[in-house]
């Protein structure tokens, strides 16, 4: 199915709600038959205030290593969650870089790789800011032998930019569901949230829950100095409650 | 002139049992780098040491590193023409047949990083124009060609030297530029990269140029040093002096330039920056990269190669050059090293690897890299190839009758 050109399509994320489940990151791998070790969608732990930009690349405390554990000193501790997959960019680096145009940009934002096109030399993972894109190893690993979620290959423009069995050798990552946005259902992390922390919608509508997220509550992106102008937003855990 | 660099006696001698000796370690290197190379096409890039985290490695070092060593010797070559420095004219010819052996043996080291070998038709059929990768291509091709076309028309039979003189020296003005030109596009393939402030900076092209003639000065000096041992090739005194002082200039700049950028990072304090350079600074965990530079690649063959009592010892002279080599190379390490192995996302549990092993987690704060025998092995015949290649279009350079190709 190719884009829509008059849709955005966008994602908030509101860390006030988000409990660090990793409901969503396991929904994904369940959704996109993900094989073993990878991960197109993490949870970071964080501490309010300090979850996106320049604070968020100083290095953990090593005693904070692991997740769920509050970041600072007692009493001051505090702690928050960062769901990180691919921001579909509207100036991603991913896309300028890689050399046949696999990973492209559709008219709807989307930012897909083309599983037939890539020629795995890996140059959009050395330019991603945001570490969420996935290569193909070796033969995939599965946990069960048989394939779970979407199961199918998904072609939009006649290029496929989603399948199952993973060709070894290709670079993949987040593709917002592309498979389920086009026949509008909602990506499925936002789907399996159970706290309902991912709000997905329409950009260019004003009407629409993103947009207005975006617009009234002081929604931040993700390392947003580097200029990426990523489509994913997050509502950060600190800020003034608009109620 | 040129019979300063060219004995007199034309033809090199016959393979002697050194020469196949040579040539048959040559050949045995680079059977094993193929095997291990069809050996990671049926299993995949897993075979070798990267990950998701460090997802560029040994091949990409050695990449940077050949195309450095090629326009050493092309930049020495028409550098020679352009800026008349006499004592380098003589060495033109094996200038330029480095360089195109060189940038031919780089141009094949990116084919076992591909993840999709087989689709490599693809850069041809859809370019991306905003890639710098598909610019340094196109820059590959073009200054191989160049190479070839100077190779050709300086060892072409013609009764008018005179007339290949002047066809020389115009091709020289185009040599160097292209040469130039190679080293930044090779260099903004990282230094564009927003998401690696170790790469991110406007240094790189002149770090590149710069490391460039090092390293290609250092390999024609090792090429003539091996001429002189096996093949009783005389050369000059003064062009060792032009040879050493080249390199000793170069290492200067070199550090000077790395020493800025150590500067500025230190002074800036900025996280995400000071985060990769304490990695390569003494107490880091990759700061053997920071002594194999300044200190082995650096102040030990700087200061062979500038005591006058030193640098007109041959020996000396070319474990300098073999010192500047490592330095050179470990250069291209810190380089990939310091950009990949602290993601800008510094947050637990860290950055996904992309492969499982039980009992492991699979996801990493500080990437690891370590390269396996795969690696190493197509590494080391890619190596020998460019050895064989050199040797080889020596063997062929020495037997066009000289005093007929000379001015």
């Amino acid at each position: 199915m190719a884009a829509s050109a008059t849709k955005r399509w966008g994602m908030v994320i509101d860390q006030n709600l988000c409990i660090g489940c990793w409901t969503c990151a396991v929904g994904c791998k369940e959704i996109n038959n993900a094989p073993l070790g990878y991960w197109w969608n993490r949870i970071l732990t964080t501490t309010p205030g300090e979850t996106t930009g320049e604070s968020s690349t100083a290095i953990a405390d090593p005693a904070s290593e692991a997740i769920d554990v509050p970041h600072g000193t007692f009493p001051a501790l505090g702690l928050a969650y960062l769901p990180v997959a691919c921001q579909h960019c509207e100036d991603a680096p991913c896309v300028k870089v890689c050399p046949v145009g696999a990973t492209y940009r559709r008219d709807d934002g989307t930012v897909l790789v083309d599983f037939e096109r890539c020629i795995g030399c890996r140059y959009c993972m050395a330019a991603c800011p945001y570490g969420i894109r996935v290569f193909n190893w070796g033969e995939a690993e599965q946990p069960v032998d048989f394939t779970v979620g979407y199961g199918k290959d998904y072609y939009s423009d006649g290029r496929l930019v989603f399948t199952p069995d993973r060709p070894v050798g290709v670079v993949e990552k987040c593709t917002f569901c592309v498979e389920r946005i086009d026949d509008d259902v909602q990506p499925f992390c936002v789907e399996v949230c159970p706290v309902g922390a991912r709000i997905f919608g329409d950009l260019s509508d004003p009407d629409s829950e993103v947009a207005q997220l975006v617009e009234g509550s002081g929604a931040t992106q993700l390392l947003p100095d580097l200029g990426t102008d990523p489509r994913v937003f997050y509502l950060p855990a600190d800020r003034e409650r608009n109620v | 002139m040129s019979t300063r660099v060219e004995s007199p006696a034309a033809r090199p001698a016959p393979l002697g049992r050194t020469g196949r000796i040579w040539l048959g370690a040559f050949g045995l290197l680079i059977v094993l780098g193929l095997g291990a190379w069809i050996y990671q096409l049926t299993q995949g890039l897993i075979v070798t040491g990267m990950r998701d985290v460090v997802s560029w490695g040994l091949y990409i070092f050695t990449f940077a590193f050949f195309v450095g060593l090629s326009a050493g010797g092309l930049i020495m070559a028409s550098g020679a023409e352009v800026f008349g420095v006499k004592s380098l004219r003589p060495l033109s010819r094996i200038g330029v047949l480095t360089a195109a052996a060189c940038v031919a043996v780089a141009a094949i080291t990116i084919i076992p990083d591909l993840g999709k070998a087989q689709r490599i038709w693809e850069l041809v059929r859809y370019p991306q124009w905003s890639s710098p990768l598909i610019w340094d291509i196109i820059i590959i091709t073009a200054y191989f060609v160049f190479a070839v076309v100077d190779l050709a028309v300086m060892t072409r039979r013609t009764t008018d030297p005179s007339k290949r003189a002047r066809t020389l020296r115009v091709l020289a003005y185009i040599g160097l530029p292209t040469a130039v030109l190679l080293h930044s596009i090779t260099a903004w393939i990282f230094g564009l990269q927003i998401a690696r402030p170790w790469w991110n900076t406007s240094l790189l092209a002149p770090l590149f140029v710069t490391s460039a003639i090092l390293s290609g000065t250092a390999l024609i000096t090792l090429v003539l040093l091996a001429a002189r041992r096996f093949d009783r090739l005389d050369v000059a005194a003064e062009t060792w002096r032009a040879l050493c002082g080249l390199m000793a200039a170069a290492i200067a700049i070199d550090l000077f330039l790395v020493g800025s950028q150590y500067i500025t990072i230190l002074w800036g304090n900025v996280p995400r920056e000071r985060a990769a350079l304490d990695l390569v600074l003494p107490g880091g965990s990759w700061q053997w990269l920071f002594w194999a530079e300044w200190v082995v690649g650096g102040l030990v063959p700087f200061v062979l190669l500038v005591v006058p009592r030193w640098r007109t010892r041959p020996v000396l002279i070319g474990i300098a050059s073999l010192l500047v080599l490592v330095g050179v190379y470990a250069f291209r390490i810190e380089l990939v090293v310091g950009g990949m192995v602290k993601p800008l996302l510094q947050l637990p549990p860290g950055n996904a690897i992309g492969t499982y092993t039980p009992g492991e987690t699979s996801f990493q704060f500080d990437g690891a890299y370590h390269p396996t025998w795969v690696e190493y092995a197509i590494v080391a015949g890619l190596m020998a190839f460019l050895a064989l290649l050199i040797t080889l279009g020596y063997r062929w350079l020495r037997s066009i009758d000289t005093s007929e190709v000379e001015e």
